[in-house]
């Protein structure tokens, strides 16, 4: 079957690939996606049991049944709506358990899936790993730093994959706009601007008269999420580290809860500057009574900017020269008048509007390829290199953010905080 | 019709353009475009650079190696136009700090100082840049151009598309539509220095490069020369001459030369005898 969506989304993403690839080194800007560009190894596919079926997690399923190495062997939901929505995606007999511990003691799995509430995240992902399990868990990684630190330890220790749900890292847009970054084409790399803007109060429906609230809206509950940081800035802290090549050195910030006072108790408005060495700077709003900013990183050189959500590269163009404008109309029309130039002149400063360059855009699925590399890593248990270090800095760089906002202020990044390479690989 | 080619771009701090009218090499423009990149990535004083470096290995005074070559042939042009406009153009030169003297071997790229030295090219890097563009474009065959860096620095390379010289009309700070002065140029390079502009707030202030003190008074100073560096390190020398300096070193040389005190919205001329002309 050439022509299925999974073959054109994969082709078009190896195309995108190679064409990154020829701009810079992929093995060296982005490891992992050269390891999922290539052939699968073996034609087993790597049996998944999957932990939350929220809305997430059934998304992950629907891209996993699209994979050629991975398959949806197990499911499980302690809330049984959610549960019965991801029986309709798989075939009749897919085993499915309430408790992700029945699910792991069932056997009959190679790795979990965890799509569940960010607090959940590392007890579940303790317990996969003791029962000789490897883990693809969402972003954030955890609700405390201690526990992001926790299970990259415990997944060295117990010799398991670890991959955290980062799909820009395979998103081809950004593997190319990375590339071409490194080539210089935007120059020395100053700023990044980002923002998630959305208008609409982030509620889940909850039955009248249950006792759901907590369960079900649990992003707005500070014991179960730290709201915008580690539900939206993440991604994108992920994408200013990588292209900053760096790691933030202290953030600052303030957070308010400023237009939804519906008793939540995350902020519904956050604004954060991140300190890169050299004095680089990630400037950050998420916020949730505006939309007309959307999600994007404007990340800004000296000789251009990449927006990679709207995949477009913009060369910096200043404002033309009226004086030399005219010397252009008299030459079309063969005439010679003096030119009016000398001296420099003021030009508003206003946004610039050019178009720039198309990044490549593609119906390629990022979260669908990440699957493809993690199922390879667990065949061979070798985590793709660099892959955890993005995702384990991108969570506690959001948890800093948090504590900066809930303090008031600025917070250094402990140095201790710095992802530490296994000394062997495998 | 005849052929008009444009690159437009941000380079040494100001928006470029570089205009060439009749047939053209495909890559000549960005061969031009390369070639002011070039001197900027060499001279620029706010990202990592060789004069960055020059300076920071000067920063003791002492002595030090030029590996860059464009930033090897600035400082060879450097001297040359310390020399002719007698120090009054100075790219070491510093407000407040004292003076010092510097040595350069050009032959083995060596530099010696008597004292802490660090280089700014701001006075003389744009026309530098657009000799190295015209001289790479001259190279692929252009023969009609007109580059301009921060309009403050403009080079024509050949004739106007019509066979006759290039007409350039500064403007009036003060009388909108009117021109100080206008000139034709034929392969040669105009620099405009002026401590009035009353719309581009935010200027560097001009500073005499005997003891650096700063220009105050209102007034533009223009140079017309064979190349753009000696036009701009003229026209900022122009500024902060006394008018028996301004007299001396236009004797020397045979650029065109103009400078104007301004009262009120009236350019009064500076022109000393001896000092040759130009005007409309
Ligand atoms: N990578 C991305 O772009 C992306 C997008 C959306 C969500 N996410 C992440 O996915 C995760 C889930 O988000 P969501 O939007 O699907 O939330 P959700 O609330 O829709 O789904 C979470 C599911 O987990 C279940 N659950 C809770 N505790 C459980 C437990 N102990 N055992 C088993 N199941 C349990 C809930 O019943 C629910 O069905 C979060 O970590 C979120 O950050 C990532």
């Amino acid at each position: 079957m050439p022509d299925n969506p999974f073959d054109l989304s994969r082709r078009l993403f190896l195309d995108r690939v190679a064409q990154a690839a020829a701009l810079g080194s992929m093995a060296q800007l982005a490891p992992w996606a050269a390891a999922s560009a290539a052939e699968p190894a073996g034609r087993e596919r790597v049996r998944l049991g999957i932990i939350g079926t929220g809305d997430r997690g059934r998304a992950l399923i629907q891209n996993i049944l699209k994979t050629r190495n991975c398959a949806v062997a197990a499911i499980c939901d302690d809330y049984a709506p959610h549960l019965d929505k991801a029986r309709a995606l798989l075939p009749a007999a897919t085993p499915s358990f309430a408790d992700h511990r029945a699910m792991l003691d069932a056997g009959g799995i190679d790795a979990v899936v965890i799509a569940t509430p960010l607090h959940v995240h590392a007890a579940q992902t303790f317990d996969a790993l003791s029962a000789g399990l490897h883990v693809w868990c969402e972003k954030a990684m955890a609700r405390t730093i201690a526990d992001c630190t926790a299970m990259v330890e415990r997944s060295r220790a117990a010799n398991r994959v670890l991959q955290i749900g980062h799909q820009r890292l395979f998103n081809p847009t950004y593997l190319n706009a990375l590339a071409r970054a490194r080539a210089g084409e935007i120059g020395t790399i100053t700023q990044v601007r980002a923002s998630w803007h959305r208008n609409r109060d982030w509620r889940r429906a909850v039955p009248p008269g249950s006792d759901l609230e907590r369960k079900l809206n649990w992003r707005l509950y500070r014991e179960s999420s730290a709201g915008l940081m580690t539900e939206l800035a993440t991604h994108q802290i992920q994408v200013a580290n990588w292209f900053f090549g760096a790691l933030p050195t202290r953030v600052m910030g303030s957070g308010s809860i400023c237009f939804w006072k519906d008793g939540r108790e995350v902020y519904d408005h956050v604004a954060l500057i991140y300190d890169y060495p050299g004095g680089r700077k990630l400037v950050y709003t998420s916020l949730l009574n505006n939309a007309r900013y959307g999600c994007e990183e404007q990340i800004m050189g000296h000789k251009g900017s990449i927006e990679p959500e709207l995949g477009r590269i913009y060369a910096e163009e200043p404002p033309r020269v009226p004086g030399l404008q005219q010397l252009r109309r008299d030459v079309a029309k063969g005439r010679r008048r003096t030119i009016p130039i000398g001296g420099a002149t003021w030009f508003p400063e206003l946004p610039v509007t050019t178009p720039g360059e198309s990044l490549g855009w593609g119906e390629y699925d990022e979260s669908m390829l990440q699957f493809e590399a993690f199922a390879e890593a667990v065949k061979t248990n070798t985590p793709a290199p660099g892959l955890l270090r993005e995702a384990y800095h991108a969570s506690v760089a959001s948890l800093l953010g948090e504590q900066a906002m809930d303090q008031g202020q600025p917070a250094a990044w402990p140095a201790a905080l710095a992802f530490a390479e296994p000394q062997t690989a495998g | 019709m005849i052929e008009a080619h444009v690159e437009r771009f941000m380079a040494m701090g100001t928006r470029v353009e570089l205009h060439v009218f009749g047939a053209c090499d495909p890559q000549a423009l960005l061969l031009g475009r390369r070639a002011i990149e070039q001197v900027d990535d060499a001279l620029t004083i706010h990202r990592p650079s060789p004069t960055v470096s020059l300076n920071e290995a000067l920063a003791a005074g002492g002595a030090a190696t030029i590996d860059d070559p464009t930033l090897l042939a600035a400082l060879i042009e450097t001297r040359a136009m310390m020399t002719l406009t007698e120090g009054l153009f100075d790219p070491t030169v510093r407000q407040g700090a004292p003076r010092r003297a510097w040595e350069l071997d050009g032959a083995r790229g060596r530099i010696a100082a008597d004292g802490p030295l660090a280089f700014d090219f701001g006075g003389m890097g744009k026309g530098f840049a657009l000799d190295c563009a015209a001289a790479a474009l001259r190279e692929t065959g252009v023969q009609s151009g007109l580059l301009s860096a921060g309009e403050s620095s403009i080079l024509t390379i050949g004739r106007h598309p019509t066979g006759e010289p290039w007409p350039i009309g500064v403007p009036h700070p003060f009388a909108p539509g009117e021109f100080l002065a206008e000139f034709d140029l034929a392969d040669e390079a105009l620099s405009v220095s002026s401590t009035v502009d009353a719309s581009a707030p935010g200027r560097q202030p001009t500073l005499r490069g005997d003891d650096g003190s700063p220009v105050s008074a209102p007034c533009t100073a223009i140079a017309i020369s064979a190349r753009g560096s000696l036009a701009e390190a003229l026209s900022t020398a122009l500024m902060v001459a006394s008018p028996g300096e301004r007299a001396r070193f236009a004797d020397r040389d045979p650029s065109r030369l103009l400078c104007f005190r301004f009262d009120g919205c009236d350019a009064i001329s500076l022109v000393q005898p001896g000092v040759r002309t130009c005007d409309a």
